[in-house]
């Protein structure tokens, strides 16, 4: 870090930068450090020196230590993630830097149940671990033979496959918390011993290419890496999260959306076939795309709930007598079926391309730049597939992983991260929690000094906490500094965000009037109505203001650009 | 002991004020369904324990979710005593609050599984609301007094069971934590009413379990205690108690320092008073001279055997300002619950069903909840339990009684009661999973279908009719109690047990130690030969453990 006085006068700078300005500042400091000295073209130089901070844990102790050392890594400007072993991904151990892992043992010399997996995977992977350095600490209890098994095994596995030890394995009884703390100090002035190397604060890799670049409507081909339901098994909701990574850097910011292609449903492709009489493999150039009338029904061509105009073509080529309305090519077929010898490309001239629908995303590429994460509402799928899609195309969170998807970002220009340094109030239930979720991923990986509050809701506790794990973890390491919670379902009086905000009106005027930038997102109505409502409420209230002047507070909010929605 | 720390317990316990730690604040966050650390502590001295469904761990992290977090709350209930009222309401709360379920534990009280954190205070409200509590059901502290069941044919059984609650009065806690945070009652003003001569702030090294049995029968398996009282009564009177101290099952796998005592008997008190000060002072001298540096060593037990016995005697005596008379003979010549119905005094009928691992519900065969529900409202019955587990519907009149047997049969009560070996009646396993964070492997919801396949086996040799005692826990911390029977399944990894043999029927001998994580092939296959010899050799009268022991098998 750097001395205060000097630290005034970087943040002066940066207040008074515009965004291009800074980015030019990056660049030129990038090109200092790996010695060129030529301002803005220079290529960014090495990232910031992230560490993966793994635990495995029985009883809780070796997640609270993780925590800790998550928390003072962050304090010593390093980017550090914290993740349970039994939700990291293997195959993101050849790409680690330095890693460094909590891990208890058990009865016999054994791994926490929740670890195994992880354990076998180090004990049976070929992977080289040539670039990766490392340190364990090492919890147990001497009172059993086999002291701290786990934490020896992992050390001398990592050893084994290639990695470099940095710190010998730090053992702990059940007297853990001095020698734990002995062995953070020890990780960081490690790490800190090479300071240089260390990008200072807030700083990120510059996308140099980013000033001069279009957004353009680009296609991106993605696969999905992960796909699973966030709600408990005994929920009325399904809401999945789905992982999406590219073979690219991704030019969105949090707040973006994504629009997918969705593809229409084999069964129902194959009985529009069987009705058309069509050949499946018959090569088909149509106007703005061409294949196999299989492919182009099932991936190109919209089959549901076609509009008036192309229902009105179809009943001038089938000679039938057809209402006014719209409707599904499958029911046309097969109610006003077309005259033997029909070749089935002329259908397909009829139809007009697959709408992509959109969704929220819900990461930021500061902490994955080839990655996009999606949340997705079945219930709210099935509401805008019958208004538009009939019901043919297929749900994205039934799609298996390394499913191919194509995309391309939407931007959302009105619903942004302010400055690093403002607070935020995020209000943003059910799948509203979407785009909050990158904002503080964005928030936390640039250790944004502004205060962050998240309201969410749903409907029970239990099973509908949306990244519940994620939110604890960052209000444990002081990323979220308030969060309040509503769940409507889980007593007889409905309690809803807007009802935590009044709670916490008082804390909330405050916030606004030290310039907080307050968002809604999620639900259009009645939600965001009703939290419009509670907000001029508390204003009223808190601020002493007349019903019209707290109109004309929330006014000024919007003109500074403080008041941001994202409801649909 | 200069050189050892007081474990992290006792920092909790005397920074608590009175028991109250930060739970207020751990009950309001709303981002979690568990409660601080510390807190975990310290709930358990007002009769809960944090659990979490240990089936679901790894999915629920997969969907970024905690573990699913509930709580256990068990019942003061001293003797194992409910009115019909009481047991109408708990039915209720268990629908309401918990899974459903009623367990009856093994020291005859009743404990709610799945309970969450937002529904603690409005159980504990109901609880209150039928003068129920479950304060000092676990923790540092006496826990609940059991008390032999089966009342008797005279008015003695009566007399001494209410030993049971005058004791659980004489070592309550005094703080009034449970009142103001669970009851929302202000607190005192004049703060010197909680203060705790038998606590102190530090309350006990470890958890403390006192037992009442009714010679002949030693149902409550009263050795197992800290302190045990044996009802002495000559000529149908009661004389006194015999009193002995040490009783522990606990061990810790692969500690040669740690090992289940039977409690030692040290003398005889005649007079209530007398009976009642040389417990409190039993107490005191554990809460003086218990070890507070090590938990696996801070059970009375170990405090008795590193004192020696005539030395901690002589320690009571000075404490109790008397001495203790020599202890009067008694005998035990059984340890079981005697099934259907059977008359005790004034003529009232006791109705004993089997319930196995004291799981009251309703399933395939049958309807127990729905069975005592009923029965509950006819408002002519009480509860009891057994330290078997079992129900007893109790204190029904000669005119009543074939208005509940009716009921009983109906819901398949008494089928199973009647239909069931003897050894399965005779079984009894701890709950283990999925809620016992310290199980190591199953054992309420494995020993039912294990006995199962092993009845064929009994039926094979002939002695099906044999009441062999088989228990089994998913750890050796003995909550089971499998350290007393003549078969002992004690868990030590998932599908592995270690198989002890060759404690008697009654109660008064320990088992050992026969062979290691065993799986069930492994487990049968040695029944099977061993079950063999006994039927072959066993001297009449014999018992399976006393055969184990003859023949030098452990």
């Amino acid at each position: 870090m750097i001395p205060e006085t000097k630290l005034n006068i970087l943040q002066e700078l940066i207040n008074t930068s515009s965004k291009e300005e800074i980015i030019w500042i990056n660049g030129y400091l990038n090109g200092l450090v790996s010695g060129h000295g030529t301002p803005a073209t220079a290529k960014p130089s090495q990232p910031v020196k992230k560490i993966s901070i793994l635990y495995g844990t029985e009883t809780g102790n070796s997640k609270k230590l993780a925590l800790q050392f998550t928390t003072v890594a962050k304090q010593h400007a390093l980017n550090a993630r914290c993740t349970a072993v039994d939700q990291y991904r293997h195959e993101d151990l050849v790409k680690e830097g330095y890693l460094f892992i909590v891990i208890s043992t058990q009865g016999e010399g054994e791994p926490p149940e929740a670890a195994k997996k992880f354990y076998d995977f180090l004990h049976t992977t070929e992977a080289r671990l040539e670039n990766l350095k490392y340190s364990i600490l090492a919890l147990g209890d001497s009172s059993y033979p086999l002291f701290c098994k786990t934490g020896e095994d992992v050390d001398a596995q990592l050893q084994r496959l290639g990695a470099t030890r940095v710190l010998p394995v730090q053992k702990c009884d059940v007297d853990y918390e001095q020698p734990a703390e002995d062995w953070f100090k020890s990780v960081i002035n490690l790490l800190g011993a090479g300071q240089h190397a260390l990008q200072p604060v807030a700083a990120v890799p510059a996308l140099s290419n980013d000033v001069a670049k279009k957004h353009t409507k680009k296609n991106i081909e993605g696969v999905i890496t992960r796909s699973v339901n966030l709600n408990d098994k005994d929920s009325t909701r399904r809401t999945w999260h789905i992982e999406i990574r590219a073979d690219e850097d991704l030019d969105y910011e949090a707040g973006d959306s994504i629009a997918i292609v969705p593809t229409n449903r084999p069964e129902v492709v194959e009985r529009i076939i069987e009705l058309g009489k069509a050949d499946p493999e018959e090569q088909v150039n149509l106007a703005k795309s061409a294949g196999t009338i299989r492919e182009l029904l099932a991936g190109k061509l919209n089959i549901c709930y076609l509009l008036g105009s192309a229902v009105k073509k179809y009943a001038v080529l089938s000679g039938h007598e057809i209402p006014e309305i719209r409707m599904d090519l499958v029911d046309l077929l097969r109610i006003y079926p077309l005259k033997d010898g029909t070749p089935f490309a002329e259908v397909l001239n009829i139809l007009h391309p697959i709408a992509p629908r959109l969704y929220s995303v819900s990461s930021s590429p500061k902490m994955e730049p080839r990655e996009v994460h999606i949340t997705v509402s079945l219930n709210g799928f099935l509401k805008q597939d019958e208004q538009h899609y009939g019901l043919c195309s297929s749900f994205l969170g039934d799609l298996p992983v390394d499913t191919v998807v194509i995309f391309y970002v939407h931007r959302n220009r009105s619903f942004k991260l302010p400055a690093p340094d403002k607070d935020i109030i995020m209000v943003g239930p059910g799948t509203g929690i979407a785009p909050f979720r990158g904002f503080l991923q964005e928030r936390d990986v640039e250790a944004a000094p502004g205060r962050n509050w998240l309201f969410f809701g749903e409907r029970n506790f239990t099973s509908d906490f949306f990244y519940q794990t994620e939110i604890q973890q960052y209000h444990e390491t002081g990323v979220l500094h308030k969060v309040n919670v509503a769940f409507s379902r889980d007593t007889d009086k409905k309690i809803y965000v807007q009802h935590k905000m009044k709670e916490h009106g008082k804390d909330l005027y405050n916030w606004l009037v030290k310039g907080a930038v307050f968002y809604v997102a999620g639900s259009k109505v009645p939600m965001s109505q009703e939290v419009e409502e509670a907000l001029l409420g508390i204003i009223e209230e808190h601020g002493g203001k007349s019903e019209r002047g707290a109109k004309e507070f929330l006014e000024q909010m919007k003109k500074e650009g403080r008041y941001q929605k994202d409801v649909y | 002991m200069a050189d050892k720390q007081y474990t992290v317990v006792e920092r909790i316990k005397l920074a608590s004020d009175g028991l109250r730690g930060s739970l207020a604040a751990s009950l309001k966050d709303e981002l979690t369904g568990a409660i601080r650390e510390d807190d975990q502590a310290l709930i358990k001295f007002h009769g809960m324990y944090q659990q979490d469904d240990r089936d679901r761990r790894e999915e629920r992290s997969g969907k970024k979710l905690e573990w699913l977090y509930s709580f256990m709350i068990r019942l003061r209930l001293p003797g194992g005593f409910m009115t019909g009222e009481q047991w109408l309401g708990m039915h209720h709360i268990a629908g309401e609050h918990a899974t459903e379920v009623i367990k009856i534990t093994t020291r005859q009280t009743i404990q709610l599984h799945g309970i969450l954190k937002s529904h603690i205070k409005p159980t504990l409200h109901s609880f209150d609301t039928l003068k129920l509590d479950s304060i000092a059901a676990c923790g540092d502290v006496n826990r609940n007094v059991t008390c032999s069941s089966h009342p008797m044919e005279s008015p003695i059984h009566q007399q001494v069971f209410e030993y049971a609650d005058k004791i659980s009065q004489m070592a309550l806690p005094k703080t009034r934590s449970y009142y103001e945070i669970w009851l929302d009652k202000e607190p005192l003003l004049n703060k010197e009413e909680e203060i705790d001569p038998l606590y102190q702030n530090r309350y006990l090294p470890r958890k403390f379990k006192i037992s009442i049995a009714i010679p002949p029968n030693n149902d409550v398996d009263v050795f197992s205690n800290d302190v045990a009282l044996i009802a002495i009564i000559e000529n149908n009177e009661l004389k006194g108690f015999n009193i002995a101290a040490g009783g522990g099952l606990g061990t810790t796998h692969g500690s040669a320092t740690t090992y289940p005592r039977l409690a030692t008997v040290l003398g005889f008190c005649d007079t209530e008073e007398k009976v009642l000060k040389a417990v409190y002072e039993i107490i005191t001298i554990q809460r003086d001279h218990g070890d507070r540096t090590d938990r696996k060593q801070a059970r009375l037990k170990y405090t008795i055997d590193r004192l020696g016995v005539e030395s901690f005697k002589k320690e009571l005596e000075l404490r109790c300002g008397f001495a203790l008379e020599a202890p009067r003979p008694y005998a035990f010549s059984e340890r079981i619950d005697h099934f259907g119905w059977n008359l005790g005094a004034g003529g009232k009928w006791h109705y004993t069903a089997f319930v196995e691992t004291g799981r009251v519900t309703d399933d395939k065969r049958a309807s127990f909840k729905t069975a005592f529900y009923e029965i509950a409202a006819t408002g002519k019955t009480n509860f009891r339990f057994t330290a078997n587990q079992n129900v007893i519907v109790s204190d029904v009149n000669e005119a009543d009684r074939s208005l509940i047997h009716e009921i009983l049969e109906r819901y398949g009560v008494v089928g199973v009661t009647e239909q069931s070996s003897e050894m399965r009646k005779n079984a009894i396993a701890c709950v283990a999973f999925n809620t016992c964070p310290l199980a190591l492997a199953e054992a309420q919801r494995y020993l039912p279908s294990l006995v199962t396949k092993i009845e064929p086996i009994l039926a094979k040799h002939g002695v099906l009719g044999d009441a062999i005692s088989i228990r089994m826990t998913g750890c050796p911390n003995g909550c089971g109690r499998p350290t007393l029977a003549e078969i002992g399944l004690i868990g030590t990894g998932y599908g592995k047990y270690n198989m002890h043999l060759g404690g008697d029927r009654n109660g008064l001998r320990l088992n050992r130690k026969y062979k290691e994580n065993l799986e069930e092939p492994e487990i049968l296959a040695e029944l099977d030969g061993l079950v063999g010899s006994y039927s072959r050799e066993q001297e009449t009268g014999e018992s399976f453990g006393d055969f184990i022991i003859r023949k030098n098998i452990v």
